[in-house]
């Protein structure tokens, strides 16, 4: 099994891991680093439950990326986005508008929006809708998690172009 | 094994290319090469034994896509599917190709999956393959001995997820031909969800004369062992006036082409029904 | 102005924030000292076999392997993983005919695809499961039953030998002659008959699909103390179940629940905590990790009970529901699990919610070699609201009555029967529910001008309508403890054992408290999950939660008022009956002036420092806490109605789901925006239930779709635009009026949108789920009848 030593930010913090060639990022950042705010659900891309952040705010499936193949790269999670006790604005949106119920996609969530307000500041509802294909929520039918969105949409229009935060 | 864990497998992540080259040479058919992922690594969660895998994606140079009316669209290997949505000459020049880069996965897939690995992939639903293949794309392979060889995608697709790549060959680029005025593209496809693999596809590329038709490429997917062209309906179109009978016949020809099964996305009998339907009304919105 | 402080008001839930930060630990982000992982290794090769050879003595030797564990190596008590038999009433079991059939391991016979052969002890994940290739199996394949039909066979392989002819369950007898539940004489009432319709349906094996898998810890320590990590629905009947099955006392059986991402009935009971503590008692001083594959869940968690139905229902011309007889021969997995349970309440829906003059159910559930079924939101109602709201509509076409007149004319009323005939409904305002949604949906409009279509493009509307309960009175045990501790700074400790699945209990339960006790919500917080310190609860299911949490919670504030105007009576010099407790001030009802700050009774009650110098006692009162042990009255069910538009493609099938209206009765909206969650998400699952969701198998029994790739869920972008109407008219029961909402919001959709698309095309697909290929061959096979 080979070895491959990598370096990784992950939320702002240098991490240098050794990892094994089949490794995925997922557990990487999940054992090696305990970053276990990022979620394991299905594996397979599906079900978005390990969306993670990468330059330019892109979301990636942790899930179905081979950690080996990461060294260099700069990696946002959800425990990333609070400045301290102030939450990003999407997740104060998630909270002030019940687009939380069990939690377990949230982190996934809150992530492929942020990347989604990233690329685009202004998103349509069925835009929104299209979007977060790729995270499954099976507590709360979508309706608030799409509001949410849009609140977070327009709280943020101040940092159209900025950075993740 | 599981989607939790990986099958063992060694490693190399190559820096350049002759590196790459190099390892290929030496593996052949005993490594896999491996650029987003998406579809490798559930492969190896499923259990696919990979003694070697090979990681393209630290190659310099192979993330570009360019486009110029001399050369058409040229898409580097590492390019993501991703880029493709985000370019305004692939949405202007190849609305087939831009549309099934729309529809592709999820965005998290979308910023990993490549379409030159789509086409390698060689899935009989592939969505962006079905596109490049109606648009007549080719690949650009290298090798150690046999420096560059390229593909037309027409000999692409040798049987189920089996392409005529040579194991000692890095695929390192896709392109298409630069549309003439008279191309028209279009692409639709059917599914359970939105979000989903095909149960049917469609991808029609058409040169019209005015309105007559002078070339047709129409492929279909998720009716055979890979995605089909359609030549008897082709033929159909060809030199003809694209009117409510050619329209008819090209509809009524299309099941002789196809091999649709059973599977868990759909029924034969439902996609032989409604085969004629959406060929007609992809080859119509290719023209609107 | 609200006549209430909190209730009514969607306070922020006191769980989200941990949540939307990452901080939240689910089972699965535990780490413990000394922990070691396991993997289960299951049968995937057949779904009905008898295990020849069980050999593990090669993986025992792969590298990072701790031990390995076989049916040999752990106990070979009989269990049940279902935790409903913990509610019935002893001396009930035997006329039910409930069984305990299951074991740590595959008992020397593999009896669905993925049962658990043996366990890999390892010090990591993949050590574990690499290891798991080198165990050696060798079966001997038998037939495999895949439904009803083929498992009642005289000559089927017998799945247990005390239910002969693999009936796992049917009506019994001694509670319902001839196997009936029902009243009246059913074919007196069809011979009345004006119209009679007649079909056979199927409802399909849906799985919850939640978003945590399944993932425990178990750890047998040097006190001898089993401890377990799990996110059940039902801690404290899965301890004690647990404490039988090890064999050890209650006291030493500690379980902790931890955050629980998402229930719906799949963790009605137990999981894999049987095979976790089996583990852990196999090397005690090391937690023990099981992290299931999601892959899993569709083959160990329970599924929906799939069957085939008859449904045969009578009427006059003029729409009087005369005679209504149906059978549903539900196919109960490999094991018994709640087998009396589904079979049996499903007839309690199906009678509940119609005047039928006569009416006659029967219920089976036979052994199959599929992955076991149980609880699923709804419990059987779904699938009797899908057949009898769709024959109710086509019946209704012949007779040229508009579905949402009828229903308003023959659903049952204030004192008639609820799902359990001898509980009369304390509250009925499904009338305002189809009033307001009509309104909200345009239906009249909509059903005129969707009445006669011809082109290839076509909609339709349809209704569904149904009522559910709040709890299980009388029928299983319903209990709930809860104690309210007053502490010194006139804030408060509510300590309860009862579950937040993610559906926000634990936030309108704090509401009811602060509401109670009238302090503002913040200066609430709430102790749960942990089995040492919260008292008996049943747990998380037959939307109960609320209901009874909220009643207890409400007796543990009287019991602590009590006190607190017990004490302020002397000060105050009144009768604690006259007192009166608002804003933290004690005072005589109708006298603000003469008053007392409960801040300071509160503080002194600890902190009083003077001492009798003769008795040597101290003149504090002492902490005040309020204590209850809650036995709800009644289970005051609520009732709802959905309305749905949807297009279709008349050449394809495909169908466009266009806008949806739901409207519940539920009594009191104690947090609105909380109740429209379990609307919206309700409606998710139950569009998915009739349109794209099932679990497929070949013809050895393989299960074809365990996995997000062809288990389909409606996604964000399928969804329509939902309305949520909530209609409140308190209940004479509930707290503040309050009924449930948790399981009605799935049953409705799957009737309208099986409505709406008779409505559209004429065709009444009678196989969930619905699907573009079954739409398409209606509408050809009507078009050449």
């Amino acid at each position: 099994m080979s070895h491959h030593t990598i370096n990784l930010t992950v939320n702002g913090m240098p991490q240098t891991v050794t990892v094994e060639g089949n490794q995925t990022l997922l557990e990487v950042l999940r054992e090696t680093i305990d970053q276990t705010d990022v979620k394991y659900g299905c594996g397979t891309g599906e079900c978005g439950a390990c969306t993670v952040l990468v330059e330019d705010n892109k979301p990636i499936n942790a899930c179905l990326t081979l950690a080996a193949t990461m060294d260099g790269r700069s990696i946002t999670t959800v425990a990333g986005l609070a400045n301290g006790t102030e939450l990003h604005p999407v997740q104060q949106a998630f909270v002030d508008d019940f687009a939380i119920q069990c939690g377990y996609c949230t982190p996934g969530m809150v992530m492929k929006s942020v990347a989604l307000l990233s690329e685009n500041p202004n998103p349509s509802e069925d835009e929104i809708r299209h979007y977060l294909e790729g995270n499954i929520c099976r507590c709360t039918g979508y309706a608030k998690i799409v509001k949410a969105v849009q609140t977070a949409s327009d709280n943020m229009v101040q940092y159209a172009g900025g950075d993740t935060a | 094994m599981s989607t939790r864990v990986l099958t063992n497998f060694d490693l190399q992540v190559p820096k350049d290319i002759p590196e790459a080259l190099e390892i290929l040479d030496n593996y052949q058919d005993r490594i896999t090469p491996v650029a987003g992922g998406s579809d490798m690594l559930v492969a190896w969660k499923l259990g696919v034994e990979s003694g070697n895998a090979m990681s393209v994606t630290a190659l310099p140079d192979l993330n570009y896509l360019t486009y110029d009316d001399n050369d058409g669209l040229r898409v580097g290997a590492l390019a993501t599917i991703d880029q493709l949505l985000n370019s305004d000459d692939v949405k202007n020049k190849y609305p087939a190709l831009w549309k099934a880069a729309e529809i592709f996965a999820t965005h998290q897939i979308k910023n990993t999956a490549t379409l030159v690995g789509n086409c390698l992939r060689a899935s009989p639903a592939g969505d962006a393959s079905a596109t490049a293949y109606a648009l007549g794309a080719t690949l650009t392979f290298v090798s150690k001995s046999g420096g560059e060889r390229k593909v037309h995608i027409d000999d692409l697709f040798t049987g189920y997820a089996q392409t005529s790549r040579k194991p000692s060959e890095l695929a390192t680029e896709l392109s298409i031909p630069a549309p003439g005025s008279g191309s028209r593209s279009a692409f639709t496809r059917v599914t359970r969800v939105n979000e989903d693999l095909a149960k049917l596809n469609v991808a029609a590329y058409l040169e019209m004369d005015g309105d007559t038709c002078t070339q047709a490429r129409l492929v279909m997917g998720c009716v055979g062992p890979t995605l089909l062209r359609l030549p008897k309906c082709e033929a159909l179109l060809k030199g003809s006036k694209v009117d409510d009978a050619t329209l008819d016949a090209v509809a009524n020809t299309v099941n002789d082409e196809i091999t649709p099964i059973d599977d868990q996305r759909s029924t034969a009998e439902y996609r032989r029904s409604v085969a004629p339907v959406f060929l007609k009304r992809t080859i119509l919105k290719a023209l609107s | 102005m609200s006549e209430f402080k909190t209730v009514g008001k969607s306070e922020i839930r006191v769980d989200v924030k941990g949540k939307v930060t990452g901080r939240t630990d689910y089972a699965a982000d535990l780490k413990m000292k000394g922990m070691l992982h396991a993997y289960l290794v299951r049968c995937f090769d057949h779904a009905h076999a008898n295990i020849t050879k069980l050999d593990m003595s090669e993986a025992a030797k792969e590298p990072g392997v701790v031990k390995v564990v076989g049916p040999d190596d752990v106990t070979s008590n009989v269990f049940n993983q279902s935790v409903i038999d913990a509610m019935v009433p002893p001396g009930l079991e035997e006329p039910m005919g409930d069984i305990d059939d299951q074991k740590i391991f595959a008992d020397g016979r593999v009896k669905h695809y993925g049962e658990a052969i043996c366990a890999i002890i390892a010090t990591t994940e993949a050590a574990a499961e690499h290891a798991a290739k080198k165990v050696i199996v060798e079966y001997e394949p038998l037939t495999v039953y895949l439904n009803a039909e083929a498992s009642k066979q005289p000559d089927a392989i017998q799945f247990d030998e005390r239910k002969p002819g693999n009936l796992a369950f049917q009506l019994p007898e001694a509670m319902f002659p001839n196997n009936i539940m029902g009243h009246g004489d059913i074919d007196a009432g069809f011979a009345e008959a004006d119209l009679i319709v007649e079909d056979t349906l199927y409802t399909n094996k849906q799985k919850q699909c939640q978003m945590e898998p399944n993932s425990y810890i178990a750890l047998y320590d040097d006190d001898e103390k089993l401890t377990c990590w799990t996110s059940t629905q039902m801690p404290k009947c899965v301890q004690t179940k647990l404490a039988k099955i090890f064999e050890v006392p209650v006291s030493r059986m500690k379980l902790i629940q931890t955050t629980v991402g998402g229930g719906f009935g799949a963790r009605l009971g137990m999981v894999l905590e049987p095979q976790a503590c089996a583990l852990a008692m196999a090397m005690p001083g090391h937690p023990i990790k099981i992290q299931s594959p999601r892959e899993e869940d569709w083959l160990t968690s329970p599924s929906r009970h799939p069957g085939d139905w008859k449904v045969k229902l009578g009427f006059k011309k003029d729409g009087t529901p005369v005679a209504a007889q149906a059978n549903f021969a539900s196919y109960k997995g490999a094991y018994y699990l709640d087998g009396s349970g589904v079979a049996a309440t499903t007839g309690g829906w199906l009678q509940a919610v119609y005047k039928w003059e006569n009416l006659a159910y029967t219920g089976q559930t036979y052994f199959t070699n599929q992955p076991v079924c149980g609880a699923y939101r709804g419990y059987g109602n779904p699938q009797q609201t899908f057949v009898m709201e769709s024959m109710i509509d086509r019946a209704l076409e012949q007779l040229d009555i508009d579905p949402v007149e009828w229903r308003a004319r023959w659903h049952k009323q204030v004192g008639d029967g609820t799902w359990f005939p001898d509980v009369p409904y304390s509250s009925v305002a499904i009338d305002a529910c189809l009033e307001q949604g009509i309104e909200a949906f345009g239906w009249k409009e909509k059903r005129a001008k969707y009445k006669n279509q011809t082109g290839t493009i076509r909609r339709g509307v349809g209704v569904g309508l149904t009522t559910h309960t709040s709890g299980a009175f009388p029928m299983l045990l319903e209990h709930t403890v809860c104690s309210i501790k007053l502490n010194e700074d006139a804030s408060a400790n509510l300590t309860f054992a009862c579950s937040d699945l993610g559906q926000g209990a634990h936030t309108a339960l704090r509401q009811i408290a602060a509401e109670a006790l009238d302090f503002p919500v913040d200066d609430i917080s709430l102790n749960t999950q942990d089995g040492d310190i919260t008292g008996f609860d049943i747990g998380a299911h037959a939307s109960r939660t609320l209901y009874v949490g909220g009643g207890a919670v409400m007796e543990a504030v009287n019991d602590a008022k009590r006190q607190i105007f017990e004490r302020a009576a002397k000060l105050l010099e009144a009768n604690a009956d006259d007192l009166e407790l608002k804003d933290k001030q004690v005072f005589v009802k109708g006298s603000p002036s003469k008053s007392v700050s409960l801040k300071d009774m509160l503080y002194k009650s600890v902190y009083n420092y003077d001492v009798d110098m003769e008795t040597g006692g101290s003149f504090a009162d002492g902490q005040i806490e309020g204590y209850a042990s809650y036995n709800p009255p009644h289970c005051s069910p609520p009732w709802a109605a959905t309305f749905i538009e949807v297009e279709i493609d008349m050449e394809t099938g495909e169908y466009k789901l266009i806008e949806m209206v739901n409207t519940h009765d539920i009594g009191r909206a104690i947090n609105p925006a909380i109740v429209e969650g379990q609307m919206e998400g309700g409606a998710q699952q139950g569009l998915g239930m009739a349109l794209t969701e099932e679990l497929y198998f070949n013809d050895e029994g393989k299960v074809l779709n365990n996995g997000f790739t062809d288990y389909k869920m409606l996604g964000p972008s399928d969804m329509p635009k939902m309305t949520n109407i909530i209609v409140e008219e308190p209940d004479p029961f509930g707290p503040f009026g309050a009924k449930s909402v948790g399981e009605t919001g799935l049953c409705t959709p799957v009737g309208a949108v099986s409505n709406a698309i008779y409505h559209a095309t004429g065709v009444s697909v009678t196989d969930l789920p619905i699907t573009p290929e079954k739409i398409l061959k209606a509408i050809e096979e009507k078009a050449a009848a």
